[in-house]
């Protein structure tokens, strides 16, 4: 017996206001639901996860009016929950502890009149009990933040400038994963960002932690996604063509910052991505299309490398060689990823895998599908999820 | 960049009695012969969750760094010290062409007119610090 995804539900994305994460979420199981072709009443497992915008909560199923749940969770490991989740509501099924399982990622971090940075910039803030102007930090939490380290952005500049010093990456090879997601971003109505970039436009980009520029940092965005997880026996009465999990893993190597980290070199995607590719029965040189958790360009440079796709320290030259992007030898974040279309966390990739496994992908379709890739990350490299789906049952 | 003022958090106390000072205070369990930064939370060989605090050499070595485009610019890293635990921590008098890994660092200490002092590394020589 298999497992697969049979709906998918998407709201709108970007700067939707006006609805809190749970209602985004109920959104978001409605329509996947009304896509699979099933009733709420068929669901008998929820899964919710959330971004920094508030949790949906298991409150959720009440708002849903979810009667008789087998499985209901919150579910947290950060970037890698949708990869996750999936994999968790694939095994209850296979275990026969649920037949039908929703699982909804929603986000709502974006206020109206306010910058897509601000939204994540959750360093330690100082407060203003001094002085008029001068800010107060507290510890030494503190100290690192009045020291200037506030952002996301530079803990993942901090891990690819360590690729670049050890490897000779460069800042243009980085850029060829941004030109190349924006190619790709240009075939689908729902990404943000659909005007093409240059090189020289990712060069040009404003610093925003060295080695990183803006073009290197994925957008934010409100909204949620969906996706219902059931058994490849069922899913062949349903209304959408069923999208198979072949395999799934998943990695959190647990450095500490200390003597001998291998941080901002090798990242979770190496354990995961073998366990999954193992379960799956393929090697990355069966793999027709990549859906990468692309929160930075770097991101999918070091996961195309734990994942095999080159060897380590060879990204930079893979990712330059115009294999990403339309017409490339391995079509990656088809749908413009997390630096171009939407940032809903690990449910980016998911959602363009399903879209792309079903033949939906229009004018952005990839020319095979029969075996997608999709990663989760999260943390800074700290986590990692990876799914192998396809359309085709695993073994025919 | 301005720093702002920085104030005790009642968790990280000798740490910043060490800068006061001139010394670079961190965590150590003497159980295992570890040590780590000043906000770890426990050690993970034995369990222990109420750490002890040692002074460190303040000697370092740069394992990563990126630039905030701020003018002047400022360099932020990580650092690993002699004793094995890296900080996140701002350098001082360095410039791009300066950077690489392993880089000798030493901890240096600024003392503002208001509120606790502070370590920034500079980089350091066997005859003393560079610039």
């Amino acid at each position: 017996m298999g497992t697969s995804i049979v709906g998918l539900g998407m709201t709108e994305l970007g700067r939707v206001y006006g609805r809190s994460p749970r209602r985004l979420a109920a959104d978001a199981v409605r329509l996947a639901a009304a896509d699979a072709g099933l009733a709420l009443a068929d669901l008998d497992g929820l899964l919710v996860s959330h971004g920094l915008g508030g949790s949906p909560g298991i409150e959720l199923a009440d708002t849903l009016g979810l009667r008789d749940l087998r499985m209901l969770s919150l579910v947290n490991s950060f970037g890698a929950t949708a990869g996750a989740m999936v994999s968790y509501a694939a095994m209850s099924v296979l275990n026969g502890s649920a037949t039908t399982v929703a699982c909804v990622f929603a986000d709502a971090p974006l206020k109206p009149r306010q910058s897509a940075g601000s939204a994540y910039d959750r360093g330690a803030r100082g407060g203003t009990g001094g002085a008029p102007g001068k800010a107060e930090w507290y510890g030494f939490g503190g100290m690192t933040a009045a020291l200037g380290l506030r952002s996301v952005n530079s803990h993942y500049a901090l891990a690819a400038q360590r690729h670049m010093a050890r490897y000779g990456t460069t800042s243009e090879q980085l850029g060829a994963i941004a030109v190349a997601t924006r190619k790709w971003a240009a075939g689908n109505p729902l990404a943000q960002m659909r005007e093409p970039i240059t090189i020289e436009d990712h060069q040009r980009s404003r610093w925003v932690s060295e080695p990183l520029h803006l073009l290197d940092c994925c957008l934010v965005s409100n909204g949620a996604v969906a996706v219902i997880v059931t058994s490849a026996d069922r899913a062949r009465d349903l209304a959408r063509p069923p999208v198979h999990l072949w395999g799934w893993g998943q990695g959190h190597p647990g450095d500490r910052k200390e003597r001998g980290s291998d941080f901002g070199l090798t990242t979770g995607a190496a354990a995961s991505g073998a366990a999954a590719m193992k379960m799956a029965g393929v090697t990355p040189a069966d793999v027709d299309v990549c859906e990468l958790y692309d929160c930075y360009t770097y991101t999918v440079l070091v996961t195309l490398e734990d994942y095999g796709f080159c060897a380590k320290g060879e990204g930079g030259a893979f990712a330059a060689s115009g294999a990403l992007g339309p017409g490339g030898s391995l079509p990656t974040n088809t749908g413009g990823g997390q630096l171009s279309a939407y940032y809903m966390w690990g449910m980016t990739p998911l959602s363009e895998a399903v879209i792309q496994a079903r033949g939906d992908g229009g004018e952005r379709q990839a020319p095979s599908t029969d075996v997608i890739l999709v990663s989760g990350n999260g943390g800074i490299l700290d986590h990692h999820s990876t799914l192998v789906v396809s359309p085709h049952e695993k073994g025919a | 960049m301005d720093v702002g003022v920085l104030r005790r958090d009642g968790r990280t106390d000798p740490f910043f009695d060490g800068t006061a000072a001139g010394r670079l205070v961190v965590r150590r369990c003497e159980a295992c012969d570890r040590w780590f930064a000043p906000d770890a939370s426990g050690c993970p060989g034995c369990g222990e969750e109420d750490l002890g605090w040692a002074e460190a050499s303040g000697a370092a070595t740069l394992v990563t760094w990126t630039v905030l485009p701020k003018e002047p610019p400022v360099f932020l890293a990580l650092v690993e010290l002699a004793e094995g635990p890296w900080l996140h921590a701002r350098l001082d008098g360095v410039e791009r062409a300066d950077l690489r890994e392993g880089l000798a660092l030493r901890a240096e200490f600024e003392h503002p007119d208001e509120g606790e002092s502070y370590v920034l590394f500079r980089p350091w020589t066997e005859r003393g610090s560079v610039r």
